[in-house]
C-alpha cells in the first residue's frame, strides 16, 4: 500500500514538471505574439508612409503605446464584432478592454445615466431622451457607424416545411398564432414556440419596429421566450424541431443578429423574407427588409480624458471593415462611416 | 477562580475576576451573530420597501397579484401564479427525486455500510455538494433533456422543460438530504437498535420500524430544508427550464396537457428574477420593482416552510437521555 502511494507521488511530480514546462512554453509564445513587427498589418488596408490609414485617413494606431482601461457596454449584437476588434487590439499589446453584452437600452443607461462606460455599443441609433439624459451628466454622444447587421429569421435545420415568410406572416407568427397553419394554410398544424431576444435589446426594438410598427404588445402577449443570451435562443430554436407526421410536436421560430445564425448554420435555417434571402449582396443592395445599422457611441470629454478610448475607436474604424465579415455582419457603406471618421479626425487634429 | 477567591475573602467572595480577553471574544462572537441577523433584517427591509413601491403602483392590485394567472409585466399583467406554479412543479419533481434517494442513501450509510465503504462514499457525496450549480444547469440542458427526449420523444418534451430542471435540482440536493438525515439517524441511541436486534429483528426491520420513527423529527427537518433549497434554486432552472412565464387560463387550457405539464417550458420565480435583473429591463420601471415583490413572495414561502418545520420538530421530537 505504502509502496503504491510512493508511485503516485512520483507520477504526480513528473506530471507537475511536464505541466510547468508546457506553461512556460505557452507563456513565451504569447509574449511573442504580443509584439508583432510593426510593419505587419495584413489585409487590404494599406498604410501610407506617414502612418495614415488609406481607407479612413485616420492615423494608424499602435495599441502598445496606450495604457489605462476601456469600458464598453451595450448591444449583444455589436458584442461579437467588438470582441474580435478588441482581441486584435490586445494581441498587439493594447491595454485591457471590458465589453459587457447587456443590450442597447441598458448600455445607454450605463453610458448616459450612471456614466459607467466609455463606449456604448448599440444596434439602433440613440434616442432623443437618451441624448438628453447623457447631456444632463455632461456627455454629448458622438455616433460611430461600424457596420450593418441583418436580422435572421430562423427555424431549426430539421424544420421540413418553412423556407420563406412575408412580413405580414411574421406579425401573425410572433403574436397570435397557435399553430403554423394559422400563419399559412398550407403549412402543417404544429404548435408554435417563439424565441426572442430580451425586451431591452436593440434587436427586439428593431424587430418590433419593422414587423409590428413599433407596437410591442402583440409579441409580449404571445408567450414568447425572451432571453438576452443568444445561445439560449439558438438552443431553443434548434432544439424544438417538429417531426413530420406528428402534429403535437412543437416547431420553434426565432430571430437574432445574422452573426449568430452564421455561427450556428449547421443547426439552423434562415428564412427568406419577402422572397429575399439574407446575404451580403442583398443587404448591400438594400433589398433585404430586415437589415439595420450597428453603432458605437462615445463622447469628446471621455476621449480627452482617456486617450486610449480615442485610440481604440480609431483602431476600430481602421480595422472593422476588414474583420467584420468573419463575425457574420456586413461592412457599412463608407459614406455612412464618414461622420464618425470626421469626429476622430477633429480629435487627432486638436491632440496634435 | 476558587484559589483567587480565598485571597480576596474580605471583600465580596463571589466577585468575578476580570478577564479582558474573555470579554473581547464574547463581543466578537456577539458581533458575528448580530451581523447575520442585521443582514437578514436589512434584506427584509429592502425587499419590503421595493415591493411596497410595486404594490402601491396604480397598475397593480394585490388581488390580481395573488390570484392572476398571467405574468406579463410589460403589458401590465401581474398575476404571480404562472411563476409559483413553475416553482412548485420543479420543486415537487426535485423532491420526488431527492427525498427517496437521499433518505435511502442516509439509511444505507448509517445502518448498512461498513466503515470503509462509508469512508469512501461520504466524501464523494460531499464532492457532489460542492459542484457549482451552473454546471448542474448545463448538465440538465445537455444531458437530462436529451435523455428525457429519448425516452418520451421530442414531440412531448420541449427543449427547455421543467422536468429536466426539476430532476437535476433533485440530484443537486441529494447530498443535503442524505447528510442531514444521516445526522438525525446517527443521533438515535445505539441501545434502541441493540434492543431490536436482541428481539430478533432483521436489519430492514430495525431501519424502517425502529430507527426511522425515532429519527422522524430530524428527517422531517431535513426534508423541509431540502424543499426550501429546491424552491430557492436558481441557476439550474434559469438555464434549463425556459425563459418565459407560462401563462394560462383555467378553462381554456387543459390542466394536464398544459397547465401542470412538466415537459413544457416554464419559468420559476427565481429564474424570472435572475433573467430580469440580468439586464433585460431598465431599473426605473415597474417590471424592475415587480421582481422584489416576487422575491418577497419567495421569502414568505420559505419562511412559512421553516416555521412549519420548527413546529413539526418540536411536536414530534423524541428525546433520549
Amino acid at each position: 500500500m505504502r509502496k503504491r502511494f510512493g508511485h503516485v507521488i512520483a507520477l504526480l511530480s513528473v506530471l507537475a514538471l511536464v505541466l510547468a514546462a508546457c506553461t512556460a512554453t505557452e507563456a513565451t509564445t504569447t509574449t511573442g505574439e504580443n509584439r508583432p513587427p510593426s510593419t505587419n498589418t495584413p489585409g487590404p488596408d494599406p498604410i501610407t508612409d506617414d502612418g495614415i490609414d488609406a481607407a479612413t485617413g485616420l492615423p494608424v494606431i499602435a495599441p502598445i503605446d496606450y495604457s489605462g482601461d476601456i469600458v464598453a457596454m451595450g448591444s449583444s449584437t455589436v458584442f461579437p464584432l467588438s470582441e474580435v476588434v478588441a482581441n486584435e487590439w490586445i494581441d498587439e499589446g493594447g491595454p485591457n478592454i471590458t465589453i459587457d453584452s447587456i443590450g442597447s437600452g441598458a448600455g445607454f443607461e450605463r453610458f448616459c445615466e450612471t456614466g459607467e462606460s466609455d463606449i456604448s455599443n448599440a444596434s439602433r441609433p440613440i434616442r432623443e431622451e437618451e441624448v438628453s439624459s447623457c447631456e444632463s451628466i455632461g456627455r454629448i454622444p458622438i455616433e460611430f457607424r461600424v457596420g450593418t447587421d441583418a436580422l435572421a429569421i430562423t427555424v431549426s435545420a430539421k424544420n421540413y416545411f418553412a423556407t420563406d415568410i412575408t412580413l405580414a406572416e411574421l406579425a401573425v407568427l410572433f403574436s397570435t398564432a397557435q399553430t403554423w397553419q394559422d400563419v399559412r394554410a398550407e403549412w402543417p398544424a404544429h404548435p408554435v414556440a417563439v424565441f426572442s431576444p430580451g425586451t431591452d435589446s436593440g434587436t427586439f426594438d428593431y424587430f418590433v419596429e419593422e414587423v409590428f410598427d413599433e407596437d410591442d404588445a402583440p409579441i409580449l402577449g404571445s408567450g414568447a421566450q425572451f432571453s438576452e443570451d443568444d445561445n439560449v435562443l439558438v438552443t431553443g430554436i434548434a432544439g424544438d424541431a417538429c417531426t413530420e407526421g406528428d402534429a403535437s410536436s412543437t416547431c420553434a421560430v426565432g430571430y437574432f443578429g445574422f452573426a449568430y445564425f452564421v455561427e450556428n448554420e449547421d443547426v439552423l435555417t434562415a428564412l427568406s423574407v419577402e422572397g429575399v434571402e439574407p446575404n451580403a449582396a442583398n443587404v448591400d443592395a438594400g433589398a433585404y427588409p430586415l437589415s439595420r445599422p450597428l453603432f458605437m457611441y462615445s463622447d469628446a470629454g471621455i476621449m480627452a480624458d482617456k486617450p486610449q478610448v480615442a485610440a481604440f475607436l480609431t483602431y476600430y474604424l481602421n480595422n472593422v471593415s476588414r474583420l467584420i465579415a468573419d463575425v457574420g455582419y456586413f461592412p457599412a457603406p463608407a459614406a455612412d462611416m464618414q461622420s464618425g471618421v470626421d469626429a476622430l479626425k477633429e480629435y487627432w487634429d486638436s491632440a496634435g | 477562580m476558587t484559589g483567587h477567591a480565598t485571597h480576596t475573602n474580605t471583600q465580596n467572595p463571589f466577585r468575578k475576576r476580570r478577564r479582558p480577553f474573555e470579554a473581547l471574544v464574547k463581543a466578537a462572537l456577539f458581533a458575528s451573530g448580530a451581523l447575520s441577523i442585521a443582514t437578514t433584517v436589512g434584506l427584509v427591509v429592502v425587499l419590503t420597501q421595493q415591493a411596497l413601491l410595486f404594490f402601491f403602483d396604480p397598475q397593480v392590485s394585490l388581488g390580481e397579484f395573488l390570484t392572476g394567472t398571467a405574468w406579463q409585466p410589460q403589458l401590465g399583467a401581474f398575476g404571480i401564479w404562472p411563476l409559483i406554479l413553475a416553482t412548485l412543479i420543479t420543486s415537487a419533481i426535485a423532491m420526488f427525486v431527492a427525498l427517496p434517494l437521499g433518505l435511502a442513501c442516509a439509511i444505507y450509510l448509517s445502518e448498512y455500510a461498513s466503515a470503509r465503504v462509508r469512508g469512501t462514499i461520504k466524501p464523494i457525496l460531499e464532492v457532489l455538494a460542492g459542484i457549482p450549480t451552473v454546471v448542474f444547469g448545463y448538465f440538465a440542458l445537455n444531458f437530462m433533456t436529451p435523455l428525457l427526449r429519448n425516452v418520451f420523444g421530442d414531440a412531448t418534451v420541449q427543449i427547455f422543460n421543467q422536468a429536466s430542471a426539476g430532476i437535476v435540482v433533485g440530484i443537486l440536493i441529494i447530498p443535503l438530504v442524505s447528510s442531514l438525515a444521516e445526522d438525525a439517524i446517527h443521533a438515535v441511541p445505539q441501545s434502541l437498535r441493540e434492543a431490536a436486534y436482541g428481539m430478533g429483528a432483521t436489519r430492514l426491520e430495525v431501519s424502517t420500524r425502529v430507527v426511522l420513527p425515532a429519527a422522524l423529527s430530524g428527517i422531517t427537518a431535513a426534508f423541509v430544508v431540502a424543499i426550501s433549497r429546491a424552491i430557492g434554486e436558481t441557476m439550474v432552472v434559469a438555464i434549463a427550464a425556459g425563459a418565459a412565464p407560462r401563462n394560462f387560463a383555467f378553462g381554456d387550457d387543459s390542466m394536464l396537457g398544459f397547465i401542470v405539464n412538466p415537459f413544457l417550458s416554464g419559468e420559476t420565480m427565481t429564474g424570472h428574477i435572475v433573467r430580469i435583473s440580468g439586464g433585460d429591463i431598465s431599473y426605473a420601471s415597474i417590471d424592475y420593482t415587480s421582481i422584489f415583490a416576487i422575491g418577497l413572495t419567495l421569502f414568505v414561502m420559505t419562511l412559512t416552510l421553516n416555521s412549519i418545520s420548527r413546529r413539526f420538530v418540536a411536536r414530534f421530537r423524541e428525546t433520549y437521555e
